[in-house]
């Protein structure tokens, strides 16, 4: 690695890690008045991972999970992913339909529109505190609700990457309720021209 | 003893030992392609991402369809796999995202089954079976002991291609 692309990898880490903590603990707020519960949110990281290793992230490729996709287009491009292991989506769902835990037993047109809309509060909180902290604007697109083995919910992610790089930023924070961890990991795949645009921009 | 050999994202594996099974795990707009040389019990495993390989970039060629396919066919030559004899069979390429305003831009896995179908075309080489399309994700297993291929998808049954 050249001395220019590890200056340029700090000043971005810097740069996202800003981004990152108002932005999740903003989304953390939006996700939060949709549950109708305090969610915190872990130190976000930001960090690159490498693209095979990607489908190893939470319990592996075949587990299943729920992830909810968000495009993000404007100043500030690229990728918004919910994920959020089966189970604990059924609870989310409950949490937002005020139902006892348990009650959600299957994700039907009803429940996953819920989940689009925390998707979407939860997206758009982030963006809004990223427009506030470096005055980029963009916005979400409609959210999709993608039930799958987590393998493949993530190629759509690295199909539409930048993928002549053997890593990918990624922005990575998880939801916690009570405490317990691992009720949602957020990510955010900022696109290969807004990385540049945001270090230029400073 | 059964020994998995997990072929990852943009990777593939070749292998005559049998007691091993080449698995892809959840398979979404991803491709897998498997061709054996039953003659020789070898069996090779592609798990790639993109359809078309970029002219002139130094992109990893096992990642697309296109050039992984070639790559594939290379290392099981190397091991005396004929071309003529070789059984191929693909699985994945679904459209994960059917919301509305993705279909478009995001048909991915058409496009790798498309660059699958051409690639293997242009080779001379016929599809022997395949289970390709659709919106779920698959986990592909390839028993190298007699070349068997089969399919998981969530809420269904392991099923033979």
């Amino acid at each position: 690695m050249t001395n220019s692309s590890q200056q340029f990898d700090e000043e971005l880490h810097s740069l996202l890690v800003v981004m990152a903590k108002e932005g999740i603990l903003n989304a953390a707020k939006g996700m939060s008045d949709m549950v109708g519960e305090q969610l915190t949110v872990s130190q976000p990281l930001v960090k690159r991972i490498p693209i095979r290793e990607i489908p190893n992230l939470l319990g592996g490729p075949e587990a299943e999970a729920v992830g909810i996709y968000l495009r993000v287009e404007g100043q500030i491009g690229g990728q918004m992913m919910l994920v959020v292991p089966y189970p604990k989506a059924l609870e989310l769902v409950d949490l937002m339909m005020s139902v006892p835990i348990g009650t959600t037993q299957t994700l039907g047109s009803i429940e996953r529109s819920a989940l689009q809309e925390l998707g979407n509060l939860t997206g758009s909180f982030f963006l809004n505190a990223v427009a506030a902290t470096t005055g980029l604007n963009s916005r979400p697109s409609p959210p999709a609700v993608l039930v799958d083995m987590i393998g493949a919910i993530i190629d759509i992610i690295l199909a539409t990457s930048d993928t002549l790089s053997e890593t990918v930023l990624m922005l990575q924070a998880k939801f916690m309720r009570d405490g317990r961890e691992a009720d949602a990991d957020f990510w955010i795949i900022p696109d290969r021209n807004t990385i540049e645009n945001m270090v230029n921009r400073e | 003893m059964e020994k998995i050999i997990t072929v990852g994202l943009g990777e593939y594996a070749v292998s005559q030992d049998p007691e091993e099974i080449l698995v892809a795990y959840g398979l979404g707009s991803c491709v897998g392609i498997g061709m054996y040389d039953q003659r020789i019990n070898l069996a090779g495993l592609l798990h790639a991402l993109l359809p078309i390989h970029p002219m002139g970039s130094a992109d990893q060629q096992s990642r697309y369809v296109d050039t992984g396919i070639k790559l594939l066919l290379e290392e099981m030559g190397k091991k005396g796999a004929d071309r003529s004899r070789l059984i191929v069979r693909i699985a994945g390429g679904a459209n994960m995202l059917v919301a509305p305003g993705f279909t478009g831009s995001f048909n991915i896995g058409t496009r790798n089954i498309e660059a699958a179908y051409s690639t293997l075309y242009s080779l001379k080489m016929p599809i022997a079976g395949k289970e390709v399309g659709g919106t779920t994700g698959r986990t592909v297993k390839f028993y190298v002991k007699d070349g068997r291929m089969t399919i998981r998808s969530i809420g269904n049954q392991e099923r033979e291609v």
